[in-house]
């Protein structure tokens, strides 16, 4: 999208100030004041009409130390002041050299600075291997997809043993739009709607909530230093690999031609999110939902063995 | 102007124009940057001058 000429400095549409940011999806020119307004306003109103969090819920927040997670440990923290619920961090270390350790000082100081109880799980500790080891072990082993299994059963598993009712994840908009994106072109049309929210409840599954679903990534960036958080933009070593960024890259591209291409999609999702719950009952698209659990380790799986018990048997 | 890109070292650079122009000229996607104008943070539609220091900060990376 071409931009109309416009004068050197913008102004906010609803006080005048001078503008810090343009939604070229809305389109409009919001100040720093009046964007954090937006912000958390956004926040709290996919928190009440969704119903994600309930009055004296457990929510363990799975907190990286990155912007996105941070940003949501703040969000909530705040949100407890109007809605009695607890909150428990959790932060996975995968045992990634010169990455995790930056976001874990990170975790740790807005814990303590908020007063969250912080539980770190290791990889190390929890398999015996960090994810740089178990990768050099095996070649053949696609780095982002072994690490989202480890963190989602470790994630699961330790929010379990906090006494967690709901897991939040700090996914964004632009995070939604790629599973989207992603999930279409691998044809899993389970995984998708897997993706929504579970389809059929589990006492050994702990459900996930993403209250940071309708920001795009580059607002919560800008959300996270008007605040003054102190969090560091880094990249992950292994995520050059990966389809996702191949995906991400095009997304952005999309959305600076066409603004509002990612809430589209993400939108269109939940539309047929509904539609594709309704045809599971009767097996869809040739995949029939078989609710089971890991022989090896009794959490939640649709194979026999889960595979993160694969990962590590081979190990 | 001066130029400051992800943190590296400041370098003299003359531009004026538009942020789009500058961030295509860059090789760098709007929607994965903030920019900051003499410290401050401005929409991606603003124009330089040509006067000014212009901070590009990579928000944006996988993983």
């Amino acid at each position: 999208m071409v931009f109309p000429k416009s004068p050197k400095s913008s102004v906010c549409s609803k006080c005048h100030a001078p503008a810090a940011v343009f939604l070229a999806y809305a389109p409009t020119h919001l100040c720093g004041h009046h964007f954090m307004e937006m912000f958390e306003k956004r926040f709290r109103k996919t928190i009440r009409e969704l119903g994600l969090i309930k009055k004296n819920s457990t929510v363990a927040l799975a907190l990286s130390g990155g912007k996105d997670s941070t940003v949501l440990l703040h969000l909530l923290s705040d949100l407890q002041r109007s809605l009695p619920f607890k909150l428990v961090a959790i932060t996975i270390d995968e045992g990634i050299a010169n990455y995790r350790s930056k976001t874990l000082i990170v975790a740790k100081r807005e814990c303590k600075k908020l007063r969250v109880p912080l539980r770190v799980v290791s990889f190390k500790k929890e398999s015996g291997k960090k994810l740089d080891e178990i990768l050099r072990a095996d070649k053949s082993l696609l780095p982002c997809s072994v690490c989202g299994v480890f963190r989602r059963h470790l994630l699961n598993k330790s929010a379990k043993e906090a006494g967690a009712n709901l897991l939040a994840i700090g996914h964004n908009l632009d995070d939604m739009a790629q599973t989207v994106l992603m999930n279409l072109m691998r044809n899993e049309p389970l995984r998708l709607v897997r993706f929504g929210e579970p389809l059929a409840d589990d006492e050994k599954f702990v459900p996930r909530i993403r209250p940071l679903m309708r920001a795009p990534e580059k607002e919560v960036a800008i959300y996270a230093m008007l605040k003054g958080f102190k969090v560091t933009f880094t990249e992950c070593p292994y995520a050059h690999s990966a389809l996702r960024q191949e995906i991400r890259n095009h997304l952005n591209e999309l959305e600076e031609k066409y603004p509002g291409t990612k809430i589209r999609i993400f939108n269109s999702f939940v539309t047929m999110d509904g539609w594709m719950r309704k045809g599971i009952g009767n097996g869809f698209a040739g995949q029939k939902f078989k609710r089971s659990h890991c022989k090896t380790c009794g959490e939640p799986s649709s194979a026999e063995e889960c595979a993160y018990c694969g990962i590590i048997s081979k190990l | 102007m001066y130029l400051l890109l992800n943190n590296m070292k400041k370098k003299k650079m003359s531009f004026s124009g538009s942020i789009t122009s500058l961030l295509g000229k860059l090789h760098l996607r709007r929607e994965e940057v903030v920019i900051k104008v003499n410290g401050k943070i401005v929409p991606d539609d603003s124009r330089i001058s040509g006067s000014e220091t212009v901070e590009i900060i990579k928000v944006i990376f996988g993983g």
